[in-house]
This record gives C-alpha cells, structure tokens and sequence, in this order.
C-alpha cells in the first residue's frame, strides 16, 4: 500500500502510519510535522520509522519529530521505547555519538558590550577548545581516571574542581546516568577518548556566542525561570557529544550484535537496525558501555564550559562568576535511558532510545532539577549556524504523548557534498560577517557543509513542537559568534 | 584503483564507491580514499612509516576493522597517511599493511573533514565480474 493511502492525519501536527501498512510492525508510526514538513521529508524517514516499528518490544508508537531525517537503521529524530524485559537494545537507535547534546550557558553581559569584542572572545576560544580533525584537547586526564570520569561525569568534575558546585545539578540526569562499566569499554575506546577531553570535533558540532532575539521570540515570564532577564542578554550554546569514544563504542560493539542476532532468533529489515535483547549479556554489556560514553559527553562539554568561561573572563576582564554564567542546562539528544513512564493505563520501566531527539520532561517530574521544577525542564533545539536556535521548556503534554522527547534540530535536507557544490567557505563566511555573525572555522569546506540552506527551517521545526504540546518555545537566540570544527 | 564519493547516498556523512581488479587493490583504494576525506593527500609528507597486521572472522569484516584501525592512529596518534601498500590473504582472512605519512600538522596539512567511524550502511565486498568493489559510508 502506499504511503500516501495508509498516512492519516492525527492534527495539524501530526500523522500515524497503522501497523497494516507493513508486515511485522509492532505498532503504528507516528510522525511530528506541519504538512509542509511532511511534504518536505525524505521518504527514508517513513521507511526507517516503520521498520522501528517492527522491532521486539516496542511499545506504543515509533516516533518521528519534526525535524526527521533518514539515518542508519533509525531515522534521525526518531524516538522509540521498549519493554525493559522483553525489548531491545539498538546502537542504531542511539547513534555513533553517543550523547551527542546541547548545554548552554547564560551570562549577564548585554550584547552591546559584547559586540565590539566578539571577533577577540572568538578567535580566543577557537585557540582555547580544539577542533577539526585528529584535534587533541588540553585536559590531561591519564587512562586510569577514565573509571571514574565515565562513572561519575560532571559529579566528578564538581568534586575535582573543574566544575561549579550547582553545574551537575542544570545537566541532564544530574550530570552522570547510572550504570557505567569502564570494563565494557574497549581499549581502543578509551585510548582514543582520554585525550579529546575539552575538544569541539567537526561536522555539524558548534560552539555559538549567541542573544536572545525577541524579534523572533522571547517568553519574558518563562525566560525568567531560566535566568534570561534581558532582551539582548548574551548566551553560549555547545554542541558536541563524546568523539572517538562513542565512536568507537558504537563500532565495537555493532560488530558484536549484527553476529549476536542469530543467536537469539530476531531478524531485522535493515542491518542499521542491529539489536540485541535488553535483557542479554552483551545488550547489557552495550548499555554499560554506552552509559561511560554518555557520561564522556557531559565532561567533554563540562571542560570546553571551563574554556569558555577562562575565555570570557580574559576578553570581558572578570571572573566567570561576576558574569554570572552558570549552566541553563544540558541535554543528550543520542542516548538510550532506562525510565518509568506512565502509558495505557500502566507505569513501567522502559528503554527509551532517543536518537536526533531531545528529552523534554514535564513540570513536576523529580528528574528535573528543583529550581525548574514547577515549570519544565529546559529544552535546547540548535538551528544551522545562520539561523539560530531556540531554548523551549517541556511539559506534561510531552510525558502523555511522547514519553517526554521531542525534536533535537532543525535536520539536514542536503548533502554534505551538494552543499559545498552550492557554497563557497569563504563567500559565506563573508557574507555571514555582513549579516554580524563572526565565524571561525577550522576548515572552508566544513564551514560550507553546515550553510543553512542545506538545513530545515528551525522555526517551522519548534513551532510543530510547540503546537502539538510537546515542547512550548521559550526564546529564540539568534548567532552573533561561531566556531565550527 | 578507483574511488568515487557518492553524494546522495549520505546526508549528514560521507559515502564513496571503490573498485579495484584486486582485493589488494580494492583495500588499498579504500585506504585512500578514507586519507582524502580527511586530508589533500599531496600535502601529506610520507616521512614516518607504521605496519598493521589485522585477522578478521570474513573479508567484510577484514576491510572495516583495517579502516577503523586507520581512523583509531589518527585520533591516538595523530598520524594521517598518504601511500598504502597492503597484501590481503583471503584464506586465512588477514592483512598487512604498510602505510607511509607523518603527524598532522594544522600549517601545513590542508585538513578537511575529520572521520569518526565506518558504518555497516550499504557495506559489503562484491566481486563484479573481474572487478572488487565496495560501498563504504563513514560518520563524519
């Protein structure tokens, strides 16, 4: 059957592909999107989707946010969630990244202090936190600390002084998740980690000096909630995740479950789609070594945060702390998490996989940290480099609909290649300048890979969310400084 | 010995199409074509040399642990190269390899995008009448 005969719109926002229209789905797809985005996704996204769907274990629905895009096995801004006891484990549904997220940062400086000084603060920075290829960070740490560096995350930066006392507390799962097991790592993994610690990497990975832009828009009275009290008030937003080590996480054991899957009888409709139970050995030892690399993420970001605050505080002349840049917060958006979510009538643990998407828990949930509490966690959604991102706030909708996640980006719609075909580096460097955004890139066909035209429209991405309930927009930040690896 | 990169195959990666009358041939273009995506090979001096010696259960296998250890040596020791010479033996599924480059050097290497990993995505050696070929796409 086609895919246009079997789609049915659910809302404006949102559509749902039954389980009759492929044999083996477990339960329907449902997709997040206007009708233009819709119209705009790639067909993999509607494919992959419905192949999630077929996987042991999952429960309720195979998601597909608004920003969806085909990926390896999942679509990216794909989300799916399986019984703890009879699911599956997928690396393809975490990513090569693993964790792979956004923090950000406020400051109190006014853009118009900044301005005169952001081409100094970011060519600093880019001195300051190493990116492009082969890049080596300036953190020291030595092959025996990674135990407890993967166990314990941005808790252990907070108890050897490389954080600030309330940084584990505005970071997603209070900095570390639980269930690291250094012993499930590779030492290839750890050999290739140990020395990127406080490095950006390459490809879509950021670094953005950014404002606030009520032009665009800007909740005063949520904002507040979060720390943002002025209109042009300065940001930072980081996008990266766990380099070689997730990298080589995911290569490692993707070797392992592809044979692993005989044994245990699942055949899947794409290799991408590797799984193993989550109950088994090595889907147990997969998720152990995962959690060490996602807990890598939140320090790589938790050292290139102590950079970036040395950076201000040398440019702006005071220290971090006067600046008041604290953590808004920080979130994966390449992980899977073992959490309990009511559905159907039932409360149960489940394996939530989230890849290309963004937890974005409801007010009242006790996961989120007790100064949001009443309000919702902070969600971060990054744009291209030209178009800005936007800071939202999930909510209770979120947790009846979604299991709490909701889109991670705005999604590419071209590739890397066709891009530079399109776009010169140095011509958009240019014009980005005239348009008073500064960038710094380690490579002119990097910077040309990441033009926004090769991206969606991130405000049409966010106000899907927005108006399906999902994540409610708090305030858009446009860019006014970039570096990119 | 040829490569050519596929640029619908990938949005957000990097794929590419090799092909060689040889599998020696075939892993060697491989080997190459992973340098390229990383690095304009002609600024890459072949001053240091480095011997691999790989097992593997299959010639699939074989080909993405040999490209995988190229990525690891990058990372850990910084070195990019630009020749391969590599002898594959099919019956014991093994390889050895001679790579000649040098440590990256941000002056002087022209560097352009930083591998990170071979996906299992479209992978696979097919034997095309007389020709070796291989789909390989890497996360970027």
């Amino acid at each position: 059957m086609p895919v246009s005969d079997a789609i049915k719109q659910v809302s404006d926002v949102s559509w749902e592909i039954p389980t009759s229209y492929k044999p083996g789905m477990n339960v329907p797809a449902r997709i997040y999107a206007t009708k233009k985005l819709l119209d705009a996704m790639d067909s993999g996204v509607i494919e992959q989707a419905t192949n999630v769907a077929c996987l042991p274990g999952i429960v309720r629905y195979s998601y597909a946010m608004a920003d969806a895009h085909w990926g390896y096995g999942f679509p990216i801004g794909g989300v799916a969630a399986f019984d703890t006891e009879t699911g599956v484990i997928s690396p393809g549904g975490v990513g090569f990244d693993v964790n792979c997220g956004m923090r950000l940062i406020r400051t109190n400086l006014r853009f118009a202090e900044v301005k005169p000084k952001i081409k100094e603060l970011v060519d600093l920075i880019f001195k300051l936190v190493p990116a492009g290829v082969g890049v080596k960070g300036s953190q020291n740490f030595n092959q025996s600390q990674m135990a407890d560096i993967t166990g314990l995350g941005v808790r252990w930066c907070a108890e050897n002084d490389l954080a600030w006392e309330d940084d584990p507390l505005h970071v997603e799962e209070g900095g570390y998740i639980k269930g690291a097991d250094i012993s499930k790592v590779s030492r290839q993994a750890i050999s290739r980690g140990v020395s990127q610690f406080g490095t950006l990497g390459s490809g879509n990975h950021y670094l953005e000096i950014q404002v606030v832009d009520p032009d665009r828009y800007l909740d005063r009275k949520l904002a507040k909630e979060f720390g943002i009290v002025h209109d042009d008030q300065v940001m930072v937003m980081i996008h990266c995740g766990s380099r070689g080590f997730g990298h080589q996480v995911c290569s490692d054991y993707l070797r392992n479950f592809e044979s692993g899957m005989r044994s245990f009888g699942i055949e899947v409709r794409d290799r991408d789609l590797a799984c193993l139970p989550f109950s088994s050995k090595d889907g147990q030892d997969y998720y152990s070594a995962m959690v060490c690399a996602a807990n890598f993420a939140f320090v790589n970001r938790q050292i290139i945060v102590n950079k970036v605050r040395e950076a201000f505080a040398t440019v702006f002349h005071r220290e971090a702390e006067a600046m008041d840049m604290h953590l808004i917060y920080d979130v994966c958006h390449n992980v899977a998490k073992v959490e309990t979510h009511s559905f159907d009538g039932t409360r149960a643990k489940l394996l939530v996989h989230r890849k290309g998407a963004t937890r974005s828990f409801g007010p009242g949930h006790p996961d989120i940290p007790a100064p949001y509490r009443d309000v919702g966690q902070p969600v971060i959604i990054g744009g291209s480099m030209e178009t800005g991102s936007y800071l939202l706030v999930g909510t209770t909708k979120a947790m009846e609909d979604t299991f709490g996640s909701t889109a991670h980006g705005s999604g590419r719609t071209m590739s890397r290649t066709a891009a530079k075909r399109e776009v010169r580096g140095a011509e958009l460097q240019r014009k980005m300048l005239e348009r008073g955004i500064y960038v710094k890139a380690a490579t002119m066909d990097g910077l040309a890979e990441e033009a926004g035209m090769a991206y969606k429209d991130i405000s049409e991405v966010v106000e899907t969310m927005d108006r399906a309930g999902i994540s409610k927009k708090v305030a858009a930040l446009r860019p006014v400084g970039n570096i990119k690896g | 010995m040829s490569f050519r990169f596929l640029p619908d195959v990938a949005l957000a990666d990097v794929a590419f199409e090799a092909e060689s009358d040889t599998v020696d041939g075939l892993f060697t273009t491989c080997a190459r074509a992973i340098t390229d995506i990383m690095v304009d090979p002609e600024t890459v001096r072949p001053t240091v040399t480095r011997e691999f010696e790989l097992s593997s259960p299959d010639l699939d296998r074989l080909l993405y642990d040999f490209l995988t250890e190229l990525i690891y040596t990058k990372d850990v020791d910084s070195l990019l190269f630009r020749t391969f010479e590599v002898k594959v033996d099919t019956r014991r599924v093994s390889l050895a390899a001679t790579a000649r480059g040098e440590a990256i050097d941000r002056e002087r290497h022209r560097l352009r995008n930083d591998v990170k990993a071979v996906t299992m995505h479209l992978f696979g050696i097919k034997k095309d009448g007389k020709n070796w070929k291989t789909t390989v796409v890497l996360d970027i």
